[in-house]
């Protein structure tokens, strides 16, 4: 690893500054569980570390509150564990407790926070060998002619091909949660769906993060009735990603949809909403046919790579499970 | 409690489990420096020059290049073909180009950067396709009765390929070494590994030193598995090298990203199968050809190559037979020692054939087996008689037994044809698909061949002046648990307590050279010499005591008790001095091995083993989920129950891991999944159950072979199970073939658009 400075600000703005001071060669610390070991592979290189476990007080940024009329505000530096411990995440979002208490394993759990999880580097091969994160070569992208059976099947017309690795993230955006975010210029609040973009050129990030910004607060709102589900495709239990992912939240009126959010992860560089299925649902009632429609719908523009065909299935079957398992619909097969 | 076949708790666990043992990384030398290697970033590339600007190093460091060796630039194991350093040519990503040390680790990661180096690329060879046309690293032959005429009177003739690939070891502990010189020009080397004389040797014949000028010392070992066989010789020379160029001592440790794309892996495999069967199932003939791939230099290939050729008929009878093997030459870090050394990618071909035959046939997979399994008396292909304790058939019914493995089969077929009748076998079924399959192989433990008889290993024993007996072997305890296992061994054969023997530490200085521990010989020949050597240092202290014997640690006359050994053993040594025996490896005379023909009793003896897996797989992902594998294995004679199941447990899980979740993906002979992040192996939430069942087949003493009261080396043998049985179960649950493994998900929706099924390609 490539020595640093290591600074531990007390107080949020301090933070803002510090990483500011040295825009592009200062990174924000928070558990460390991806930062270190992109770190000691020589992938990101930063000259500073912002360690945000220092902040005091009201600055503090580990917190999970709650009210009934507006839903829970939960600081950046919250665990995942704190998140699968929340009595109170598990009475009113018990999906997104699940998720969190089933990423990666305790160790991880005790130190990955909120914030790392939602802004944590893709696992992209390429990336990760220091080929960088558009992986291109001569204008030619590695992973189209390379090996890419882990890559994007949507949202893939380039120059990213990487897949967004949270696993968080689709559940979040599927139930409109926001995130707040504190840079130089004060604090603004965006739909958290927001927070991801493609990066066009090499040196952008993936995140919505302007210079010395950081998230500093996750939103999200009661369930209101919501019937939400989730369905991961993984190749080992844990300790690893998934291959695909899919969180739908459905809003229902007399028995049909009145709303519905289909989000995708692991299968495009951002958590990929399918307005396709989307719209689809909208409407409907759901049942075993609807689910299956809504599935190949949610596919249907996908275009895979050489070597990445099967996550075509793979994320037809997490959509169409997630939507079963939303409608209780699995338990009664 | 502690006689054999008890399970006493091993004397290396409370300092394992708490934190106490100390594995290389965690010592330290006085004045030591670190070293780093320069690695090529290159497959195949000629070096056109190697600067070191002093200036831009940290302050003192120094710099090793193939320039510097004051001997041959060969790494010495069977043959010294295998550099130390890359001379004018790399041949694989990761070839150590140059080495550094430097005050500290970071301080020697940045030397690393003051090195330039003008590559110019040359065309690789990355895949066994494009390694067949050419030279082969070594290859090998055999030939029993006349296959061509067997093939042409046979009913059917069935025809398969079967792939398997790299398996990285994932050892907990990573490799690593220091080494130091003394004044008088003497080197010390430290380290991880398996066999401390390899590393000695090495030593000696790369740096032109005499064996008492080498001392080799092995610290506790975090795990092995074959990975610490060869590789531990290469880094003690370069540690060797930065501790000569710098006049210190030097530690020189791997990270688990540079473990992994520098060191050795399981041999990836294509072997081709044409059978002849008559139309009972019965094997006619067996036309194997054997691909593996050796990576780019031979280290231990020819061995490898040897034990998967003596394999690769499976635990069948059939008299004619021709097998051909090569490994090929690639240029991918050398592939290498694996538990199971070659045996688990034959197995697991023939095993696949076997089931291609019964499928062709209609035939379950439990009758082929039954059909064709040796029993004692048979001859396998090389010709070797089968002993008494061959136990192919008694495993194969223990474990079909124990699992119902005919009714289960039949009642999940049964739900099947329900299924397909109710229209529900489409991809939209909930519910997931059952399958159970059944494989059954052995392990020829020890050295193939002639190894052993060459080697004459020896083991010392003698009287410590406080009367204990000291007993001495260059075995290192990998976590294999030979540090339990051997004091068992040596009291029960003396006669005495556990306390009345100690055991030398691996160190080339003290012991002798009892040879490497790997081949499942630690326990069988080690074992059996420590026996032998105990009960004759015993015979020693009882001369001039005619009809005495030893018991319970007490020295006893027709009348009783006389007096405790240890006192009487004190008393010899205190008035004759230093006590003294060693007893010298004598394999049976009745084993002899032809290496030219590969005819002959290659090993003195085979463990057997039985298993059935029943998996679970998503009707839409094909996502696979071993439930439960049983395991019928038989061992001789279990001396420690507790860790000979834990071998097997292990191993299996080592061996589901291969079948259904580990692969390299190489690009460019670059490991692209070269973390653990992306090279996954299971975790506890991927464990099946596994029950194990241990079948003993000389309880009552010695067999027709080597092993003390019976035992048999057993560490590779389940290496060699799981992998065929898994996929056998998967077929069953999917109707998909597997030709190859690992089973992903990804490879088997590819299986299935492209029609595999268990009878081959529709
Ligand atoms: C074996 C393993 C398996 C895993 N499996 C999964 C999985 O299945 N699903 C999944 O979602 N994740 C998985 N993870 C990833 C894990 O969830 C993340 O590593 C973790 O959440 C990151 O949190 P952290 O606090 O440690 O972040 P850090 O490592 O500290 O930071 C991660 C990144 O986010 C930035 N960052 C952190 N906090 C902030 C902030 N407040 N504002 C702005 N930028 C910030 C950092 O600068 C850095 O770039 C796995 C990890 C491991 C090691």
């Amino acid at each position: 690893m490539r020595p640093f400075d290591y600074a531990r600000p007390a107080t949020r703005e301090q933070a803002v500054q510090l990483l500011a001071a040295t825009p592009g060669r200062a990174a924000v610390l928070a558990g460390g569980s991806d930062l270190l070991a992109l770190m000691k592979d020589g992938v990101v290189t930063p000259e500073r570390l912002v360690s945000l476990q220092g902040l005091q007080g009201d600055h503090t940024l580990r917190f999970l509150r709650y009210t009934a009329a507006a839903g829970f505000r939960i600081g950046a530096l919250t665990t995942l564990a704190d998140l699968a411990a929340s009595e109170v995440l598990r009475l009113e979002h018990p999906v997104v407790a699940e998720t969190a208490g089933r990423l990666a394993g305790p160790q991880i759990r005790n130190v990955a926070t909120v914030g790392g999880n939602l802004c944590q580097r893709p696992r992209c091969w390429y990336f990760r060998s220091g080929f960088g994160l558009l992986a291109a070569r001569e204008g030619a992208s590695l992973v189209v002619a390379g090996d890419n059976r882990h890559h994007a099947i949507l949202g893939n017309d380039g120059p990213a091909y990487f897949v967004t690795p949270s696993t968080l993230a689709p559940v979040l955006i599927a139930l409109d949660a926001e995130v707040v975010l504190l840079g130089p210029q004060g604090e603004r609040t965006i739909p958290l769906e927001k927070l991801y973009r493609l990066p066009l050129a090499e040196g952008e990030r993936e995140h919505d993060l302007g210079p010395g910004e950081i998230l500093t607060e996750l939103q999200l709102g009661p369930a209101a009735g919501r019937q939400v589900g989730t369905w991961e495709v993984r190749q080992r239990e844990t300790l690893d990603w998934s291959l695909a992912t899919a969180a739908v939240a459905l809003e229902m009126e007399d028995g049909r949809v009145k709303r519905a959010r289909v989000v995708l992860g692991q299968v495009a560089p951002l958590p990929w909403t399918s307005r396709e299925a989307e719209s689809f649902l909208t409407g409907k009632t759901i049942d075993e046919a609807a689910a299956d429609e809504a599935a190949k719908l949610a596919v249907q523009g996908a275009k895979p790579l050489s070597k990445n065909r099967y996550k075509v299935q793979l994320a037809r079957v997490a959509v169409r499970r997630a939507l079963l398992a939303a409608t209780g619909l699995d338990r009664e097969l | 409690m502690n006689g054999i076949g008890a399970s006493p708790p091993r004397p290396d666990g409370f300092a394992k489990v708490s934190g106490a043992a100390r594995y290389l990384d965690d010592l330290s030398l006085p004045g030591m420096w670190h070293g780093a290697t320069l690695r090529s970033p290159h497959a195949h590339a000629r070096i056109r020059s190697i600067a070191w600007d002093a200036a831009l190093a940290p302050d003192g460091a120094v710099c090793v290049t193939v320039g510097d060796l004051p001997g041959p630039n060969g790494v010495q194991l069977i043959d010294d073909g295998w550099p130390i350093l890359a001379g004018a040519f790399t041949h694989h990503v990761g070839e150590p180009v140059a080495l550094v040390a430097a005050p500290t680790r970071l301080a020697a990661q940045q030397a690393l950067q003051a090195f330039t180096v003008t590559y110019e690329p040359l065309d690789a060879v990355l895949s066994l396709e494009a390694a067949e046309a050419l030279p082969p690293l070594y290859q090998l032959g055999m030939d029993s009765g006349d296959v061509d005429a067997a093939l042409a009177r046979a009913d059917l003739v069935v025809e398969g390929e079967y792939r398997t690939g790299h398996q990285e070891h994932i050892y907990i502990e990573c490799n690593g070494m220091i080494a130091s010189y003394a004044e008088d020009g003497a080197l010390t080397v430290l380290g991880s590994m398996q066999c401390p004389y390899y590393v000695q040797k090495a030593l000696t014949h790369a740096l032109g030193l005499a064996d008492e000028q080498v001392r080799v010392r092995a610290t506790t070992v975090g795990g092995g598995f074959g990975g610490k066989e060869d590789f531990p010789s290469a880094i003690a020379l370069h540690a060797a090298l930065l501790a000569r160029a710098c006049g210190r001592p030097v530690k020189l440790v791997y990270d688990r990203h540079e473990d992994i794309v520098c060191t050795s892996k399981r041999h990836p495999t294509l072997v081709r199968h044409r059978t002849g069967v008559t139309r009972d199932g019965r094997l006619a003939a067996l036309d194997i050809e054997i691909l593996m791939d050796g990576g780019a230099y031979t280290t231990l290939s020819s061995v490898v190559l040897s034990r998967a050729l003596l394999h690769s008929f499976g635990p069948y009878r059939c008299a004619d037979v021709r097998i051909r093997a090569r490994a090929l030459r690639t240029h991918t870090a050398p592939n290498s020692a694996f538990r199971g050394f070659g045996a688990p990618q034959v197995e697991f071909a023939i095993e696949r054939q076997m089931d291609r035959i019964a499928h062709r046939l209609g035939l379950d997979p439990l009758e082929i087996r039954l059909r064709n399994a040796v029993a004692p008396g048979d001859r396998l292909p090389t010709g070797q008689i089968l002993d008494a304790g061959t136990s192919a058939l008694p495993c194969l019914e223990e474990v079909a037994r124990r699992t119902r493995f005919r009714e289960r089969r039949q009642e999940l077929e049964a739900a099947r044809a329900r299924r397909a009748a109710e229209g529900d076998e489409d991809q939209n079924g909930a519910e997931p698909r059952r399958g159970i399959g059944l494989s059954l192989y052995f392990h020829g433990a020890g050295f193939t061949g002639n190894g052993e008889r060459m080697m004459k290993s020896p083991v010392t024993a003698r009287l410590l002046p406080d009367g204990r007996i000291e007993v001495l072997t260059a075995m290192t305890d990998m976590g294999q648990g030979c540090s339990a296992v051997f004091p068992q061994i040596a009291a029960a054969a003396g006669g005495l307590l556990p306390e009345d023997v100690t055991f030398a530490e691996p160190d080339t200085a003290e012991v002798p050279d009892s040879g490497p521990t790997v081949a499942s010989r630690t326990t069988m020949i080690v074992g059996g010499l420590i026996a032998r050597v105990t009960a004759a240092l015993r015979d020693r202290v009882l001369e001039g005591l005619p009809g005495h014997t030893v018991r319970d640690g007490w020295i006893e006359s027709p009348a009783g008790r006389v007096e405790r050994f240890r006192d009487a053993a004190r008393r010899l040594r205190a008035e004759h001095g230093p006590v003294e025996l060693t007893l010298r490896h004598e394999p049976p005379a009745w084993q002899t091995f032809d290496e030219t023909t590969y005819r002959g009793a290659a090993y003195p003896t085979y463990a057997w083993g039985a298993d059935v897996v029943e998996v679970e797989v998503d009707p839409d992902t094909l996502a696979v989920r071993p439930l439960q594998v049983t395991a019928v294995c038989e061992v001789g004679r279990a001396i420690h129950p507790t860790l000979c199941a834990g071998q097997i447990e292990g191993g299996t899980l080592q061996a589901l891991g291969w079948a259904l979740l580990e692969e390299m993906k190489l690009e460019d002979g670059r490991y692209l999944n070269d973390r653990l992040a992306t090279y996954v192996i299971p975790t506890i939430l991927d464990s099946p159950r596994i029950d194990v069942h241990l079948l003993e087949s000389h309880r009552d003493g010695g067999g027709p072979f080597g092993g003390p009261f019976g035992a048999k080396g057993v560490g590779e043998l389940p290496m060699d199970g799981g992998a065929p049985a898994v996929a056998q179960a998967i077929e069953n649950a999917t109707g998909i073939g597997v030709p190859a493994i690992p089973a992903t998900p990804e490879r088997l929706l590819a299986w299935q658009r492209a029609g595999q099924t268990p009878g081959g390609v529709r």
